[in-house]
Formats: structure tokens, sequence, C-alpha cells
């Protein structure tokens, strides 16, 4: 369970908090969506999650975020990654880039841990295993699309086995392509009882595999609740989120007069 | 002279052709030297004190035969240096360099570091390009003058800084948030093959060091200048 | 007003043998709006970084307003052809909003009224009008992207090629990117956009190519592209036709690739079941 307590931050030099005040809780097998405006703290939200704010970088934070219990401040970040993984935008930064194969970087955390050879490569097939990508394990992680290295990334995360994943916007900077195949992998990971904490702008994805779902906005959260209430709000637009798809022609139908059954049913 | 092109041509320009990257190294390894061995050669030929055989009288400036036998000899050294510094960055994987690093003790992190500098050069230079590119675009003249191509040095300069360092900060967050700061060791998967005629080769190249020394300081490579 | 014209375009990039363009014939009249669409590594980029003199074709021409490309300096093309690239930071250098957005109209040769009055418009264009003195990075990813838009859009070039407007933009700024592809075609310009965003071509733009693997596969309107018949060469190119689309294809209607058209061909159909007396 990650439980943040009334947390707010502020980055070294800035003037105001990105966040203020952030109270919220990600249940064992959760999927919670975080939804807002660009430059509403969404990505700070991430880093203060998974640990990296304020350790890898420098700002203060106020409030408390517990991973199963212990408070993220006390653990060095090893141990912490173990407990969240966090995966970001853009995927090419995120792969540790010394790693010729797949595999070598799906390996790469684990190796780092210093654990037994045999369960690392264990922990590496499973991983390959889980996201459907062991036909990728002999190819070079450069060479690779930009959907395929945002799902090695996230197998690089999976292979340390953490209680909570934190995905901020994964999909951001991928073509259609990539977007259809990491998306299908997170509902794939959501069904399979992952907790995972994800941000996005498409809203479309999130309808798929949220169970409940927070506006942030200018910081701190406006909006919570089940996924299918707070996405169809009518409120959502003012506050800088697109309604998914499915939500906004409903809306557009039933205003020219096509509510009925029948078109409704097409929705679905 | 024919010392450091004998040396060129044994430890660079034959393993190359074995290796099969001859090309790819004389392209690269002769944009790596042009500028340092243009103002080299230029300075050796004209400033080269109390030179006697005068080859060529530019105003002020004297180019003697001496000076063109100097000029000529820090090119050559110029060439083995920058060759055999290519050589290696063709040769070797950084992969298997972070390993076989890794494997005799040196620190995970400055393994990594040392490969990161070697795939930061390609990188810093992708992004130059698409910098260029996007400057072009917006109508910055790099086809005209000097005065004006000077002038666009800092759009260009600019965004490469600031993208290095943004890069960096999100590789450093991406790795910390993988256990890469914990201390100690961490578990290996493998290691290059290291053969017999390898390691062989290896200790030659080591003992060859001294034995040349100690040959020079003898005299005995004198001839070769 | 400017015509542009590709001829058998093919562009083969230096260490490669891929035809990343490969064989492009494709004309574009004064005033249209184009959307290019298609996976990553499609060609897209490609394709439109040819209209500018950025990159050379390895076979084929380009032909701007009747004259080649190849004989013109970027410099010059830069005149005509405004390209804004995906990756702002890759072009942010200035210390100000407003110094940002004056540089390429700067390069171009406008005077100085002519650049405070184009500086002023791009900016207000964008939203960015209250940062006129905000320092660039202090912006978040998606404003700095809007801030790239608006530095090209200063430039004033009768046409405007725009690579991923949207990627990353959240609902506003996709909103402030589809006005001001709006406003320039109101102007007359002719505007092509790389997009990813079905939903946001077929609201748009009037016509869509579709590439893959550096060759169009689909060129058209927006109903024709989305429409049925076309979705197997959709699936091909991984791409999903507009959700409006999929909800007309079960109720038994083709091309309603938008909200607006599909509420169109439902009253149609009303109208047209109602007996007549």
């Amino acid at each position: 369970m990650l439980v943040l307590e009334a947390v707010s931050y502020r980055y070294a030099g800035a003037e105001r908090p990105a966040i203020r005040q952030v109270s919220l809780t990600l249940d064992k097998g959760e999927v919670l969506g975080v939804v807002g405006p660009s430059e509403a703290g969404k990505t700070t939200l991430c880093l203060v999650a998974s640990g990296l704010a304020p350790r890898a970088i420098r700002g203060a934070m106020d409030g408390r975020v517990l991973l199963d219990g212990a408070d993220t401040t006390a653990l060095p970040m090893h141990e912490m990654a173990a407990r969240a993984g966090i995966c970001f935008q853009h995927p090419q930064t995120q792969l540790s880039g010394i790693c010729g194969t797949v595999f070598e970087e799906i390996a790469f955390g684990p190796m780092n841990l210093g654990l037994q050879r045999d369960d690392v490569v264990v922990r590496t097939w499973d991983a390959l295993d889980v996201l459907g990508i062991t036909a990728l394990a002999e190819r070079d992680p450069m060479q690779l699309s930009g959907g395929q290295m945002q799902l090695v990334a996230i197998g690089g995360l999976l292979a340390l086995r953490p209680a909570h994943l934190i995905l901020d916007e994964p999909t951001a900077q991928l073509d259609p392509g990539g977007t259809r195949l990491v998306g299908e992998c997170l509902a794939r990971l959501a069904a399979g009882g992952a907790s995972i904490l994800i941000t996005e702008q498409k809203t479309d994805l999130l309808e798929r595999i949220c169970g409940r779902v927070v506006v942030l906005e200018k910081g701190g959260i406006v909006a919570a609740g089940p996924t299918d209430e707070v996405l169809a709000a009518a409120g959502l637009a003012a506050m800088g989120v697109a309604a998914p798809s499915r939500v906004r022609v409903r809306r557009a139908l039933a205003g020219a007069g096509f509510g009925d059954g029948a078109i409704m049913d097409a929705l679905h | 002279m024919v010392g450091p092109i004998t040396l060129l041509a044994t430890a660079v320009v034959l393993p190359a052709a074995a290796a099969g990257v001859l090309r790819r190294l004389l392209r690269t390894s002769m944009v790596l030297s042009l500028p340092i061995g243009i103002s080299a050669l230029l300075v050796n030929l004209f400033f080269f004190p109390g030179g006697s055989e005068v080859l060529l009288r530019l105003g002020p400036v004297t180019a003697t035969r001496e000076g063109l036998e100097l000029a000529l000899q820090v090119l050559a050294r110029i060439l083995a240096i920058s060759g055999a510094i290519t050589l290696f960055y063709l040769t070797t994987r950084p992969a298997e360099l972070v390993v076989d690093l890794e494997r005799r003790g040196v620190s995970p992190r400055l393994a990594f570091v040392a490969n990161a500098s070697v795939q930061t050069v390609p990188a810093m230079v992708d992004r130059a390009s698409a910098i260029i590119a996007a400057q072009r675009a917006r109508g910055l003249d790099t086809e005209g003058s000097i005065a004006q191509r000077a002038r666009g040095l800092v759009p260009i300069v600019g965004p490469v800084i600031m993208g290095s360092i943004a890069e960096v900060e999100q590789r450093t967050m991406a790795l910390e948030a993988r256990g890469f700061t914990r201390p100690g060791r961490r578990t290996l998967l493998w290691h290059p093959a290291d053969s017999g005629a390898e390691r062989v080769a290896r200790w030659l190249l080591v003992l060859t060091v001294p034995a040349l020394l100690v040959a020079r300081s003898a005299g005995w490579l004198d001839l070769l200048g | 007003m400017i015509e542009l014209r590709l001829e058998g375009l093919v562009h083969v990039y230096r260490d490669s043998t891929v035809r990343a363009v490969d064989g492009v014939d494709l004309q574009v009249g004064p005033g249209q709006r184009v959307a290019i669409v298609g996976q990553n590594g499609s060609g897209k980029t490609t394709l439109v970084r040819h209209l500018n003199g950025l990159l050379r074709p390895t076979e084929g021409r380009v032909l701007v307003d009747g004259s080649d490309a190849a004989r013109l300096h970027v410099a010059q093309l830069a005149r005509r052809v405004g390209l804004v690239f995906q990756d702002p930071d890759r072009q942010i250098f200035a210390r100000s909003v407003r110094a940002e957005v004056e540089f390429g109209a700067r390069n171009v040769g406008m005077d100085r009224a002519d650049r405070n009055d184009a500086v002023s418009q791009a900016l207000a264009a964008t939203g960015l009008e209250g940062e006129s003195d905000t320092n660039p990075y202090d912006l978040g990813d998606s404003r700095r992207k809007l801030l790239a838009l608006a530095s090209v859009l200063a430039m004033r070039t009768p046409v405007l090629v725009l690579d991923e407007p949207t990627t990353g933009q959240d609902v506003r700024g996709v909103e402030i990117v589809g006005s001001v592809i709006r406003a320039a075609h109101a102007e007359g310009r002719t505007v092509i956009a790389i997009s990813h965003d079905m939903g946001f071509v077929a609201e748009t733009f009037d016509r869509v190519v579709i590439m893959r693997e550096g060759r169009i596969v689909l060129d058209g309107s927006p109903a024709g592209v989305f429409a049925q018949r076309a979705w197997s060469t959709l699936e091909e190119t991984y791409l999903e036709p507009p959700f409006p689309s999929r909800v007309g294809a079960r109720l038994g209607l083709d091309s309603t690739p938008t909200d607006e058209a599909l509420i169109a061909r439902l009253r149609e159909r009303a109208s047209d079941s109602v007996p007549s007396t």
C-alpha cells in the first residue's frame, strides 16, 4: 500500500510548491489514475511517491510518504527500488544505455541489487514473459521502436519485483502502435493484480484500466472517485482534462437528441 | 618521423584492416585530428627556430627544411595517437568494456562513467545536428560568411548544453530508481571471452613498452628518427 | 500563396540502405490543411524536412512555388516554409519568451514594426502573451512546445509545417494548436502537420495522407481515409479510425470521423425514415 499524507513539495529555487497537501492511497492490487492539465504537479506527485524527490531532486517536502508502512525518507534509494518502480515519458533516457541486449537491460536492476545469478535470470525471463516480449530478448534495446523501448523500461522495473508501479505518462511520446502495445500490457498487468499509480492525458486508456481516478489542478487534488464518475463529470473539461471519447460522443449525441438505447449501446 | 609512421602502420593500420574497420578508422581519426594537426603543422613549419635551409618565404615568416621535418614528425605522432584511440573505440563494444572493467574490480559507477562518456559522443553529435536543423528552419544562416556563422553559435551551443544537462538528470533518476547507487558488488551475468591468444598479445604489448624505452635510451632507434 | 509539389521523392540517409522515403508524389495546393499520419519510422519527418531544404532528395524533386528546392538555401526557403520541430528543447536558447519568438522573425529580415506585431500576435495565438519576460525553461513541457510553435508563427511564412504539435499536450494545448491551424487557414496559409491523434486529425484537417514504410498508402478527406473500406489498410499501419467512425460503423453508418459527422448522418437517416404523407 502506498500512502501520501498531506504531501507538499517545493523544488529548490521555486517560488511556489509544485504540489500542495496531497493525500491519497493506492491499495494493493489497485490501479489509480491521476489526471490534470500540464504543470498541475502530476510528475512531481510521481517523483515524491517513488522517493526520487527529495532524494535525487533537490527540494523541500512536507507531509509523509509511506510505502507498505515505511517512511520513504528513511529508506536508501536501492531499497526503495524494490518497493516502488517508476517509469517516465521518454523511453530512451530510462534505459541504462550500457546494455547490448534487452535481456541484460531488464536484468540491470536485479544485478544492481547483487542478487544471485540464477535469481536474476529467473526474474528477467519472468518480466519478459509478463510483458509478452520474450522475442525481443536478444535485440539491441537502442534499435527498438518507442513502444517496445517503453516496454523494456517497464520490464526493467518489473524485474525488481516492486510492490508498486508508478507510471508518469508512459504513452505520451509514443505513436499509435506503441500506445496500443503499452496499453495492452498495462491492462494485462492491471488484470493480474499489480498496484499501479498512473498519470495520463489519454483518458481512453485510463477508462479501461483504472478503478479510481483523482484530478490534480494547480498542485492540489480537486476531484477523486470511481473512474466512471470522475471522467464523466461535467466539470472535467474546465479542469483541463479531456473526457474519454465514449463520454464525449455520448454527450454530443444526447445533446442532439439521439440519447435512445440502441444508439447508446453502440458506444460500448 | 619513421618511428611514428612505423608505429601507425603496425599498431593501427594493420590491425584496423584485419578488423575490417580501416575505412571508418581513417574517416573518424582524420576528422578528430584535422584541426590540431593543421595547427601543429603550421606552427612547426613556420616558427621552427634556427632552421638553415629555407624552403619558402611568406612576409615575416619563413619555412625551413628542418621546420618541415619536425612538423611532419609531430603530425605523424598526432595521427598515431588519434588512430590508436579511434581503433579502440571502433573495435570495443561498450557493454563488454564495462563488464570486463567490473570483473577486474573497477567500481560499477566508474565503469559506467567510462562507458557513458564513450556513448555520449554520438548522442551529442545527433543532438547537435538536430538543433542545427531546427535553427536553420528558423532562418539561421549557417551557409554564409564566418561572421554570420559565429553569430549562430549561441542558438546552437545553448540547447546542446541545456539538453545534455536535462538528459543527465533524467538518466540519473532512472538509474537511481533501479538501485544503481547501492554500495557493494553487482551481480555479473557473463564476461567477454578472453582467449589465450588475446592474453599473449596483451602481455606482449605491455612488454613492448619497456623494451622500446630501453632501445630508445640505448640509441638503437636513432636510425628511425 | 505557394504550391508544394513532390515528384518521385526518394530519400536514403547516409550510412543507411533503407529508403526512408520511397517514391512519394504529392501535391499540396495553396491554403490546404493536410495531416500526415503513420507510425514512427514511416518517413513522415523525413518527408517534411524536404519542404524547407533541410534534407535534399536522393532521387526526385521538390518544387516550392515552382522552383526546385535543391537550388535554394535553407535560409531562403525559411521565408516560405516554416517548420516546427517535435522537440522544443532542440531549439529553445533565448533567455526570454519574447526573444525566442523574435529569433526567426529577425532572421527572415522583418523590420522592427512588423516584427513586434508578428511576435505579439504569435504570443497571443499560443496563449503566451502574459509570459513575454519569462525564462523559457520556467515553462512546463507543453507550453515550451507552444513557444516553439509561436517562434515559427512569427515568421509569417505562407506555409506552416508542424511535426507532432499535439504530442505530450494537454487538452488546452491541443485546443490552442487547433485554433492556430484554423487561424492560419483563414489567412490562406497552407498547413501541413504530422500527428498521431486521429480524433484531432479528423476534426482539424481537410486532407489526410497516411504513410507506411516510406510510401503513401492512403490520401483523401477524413471521411474517405477513415471510411470502413479503408479500415484494413489502417489496421496494417497499426492505426485506428477515430471513435465516432467506430460508433457510426456499429450503427450501420459510414464516413463519420467526427462527432458532428456522426450526428449529421443520424439526422439524415432519421429524416429519411420519417414516412412522407
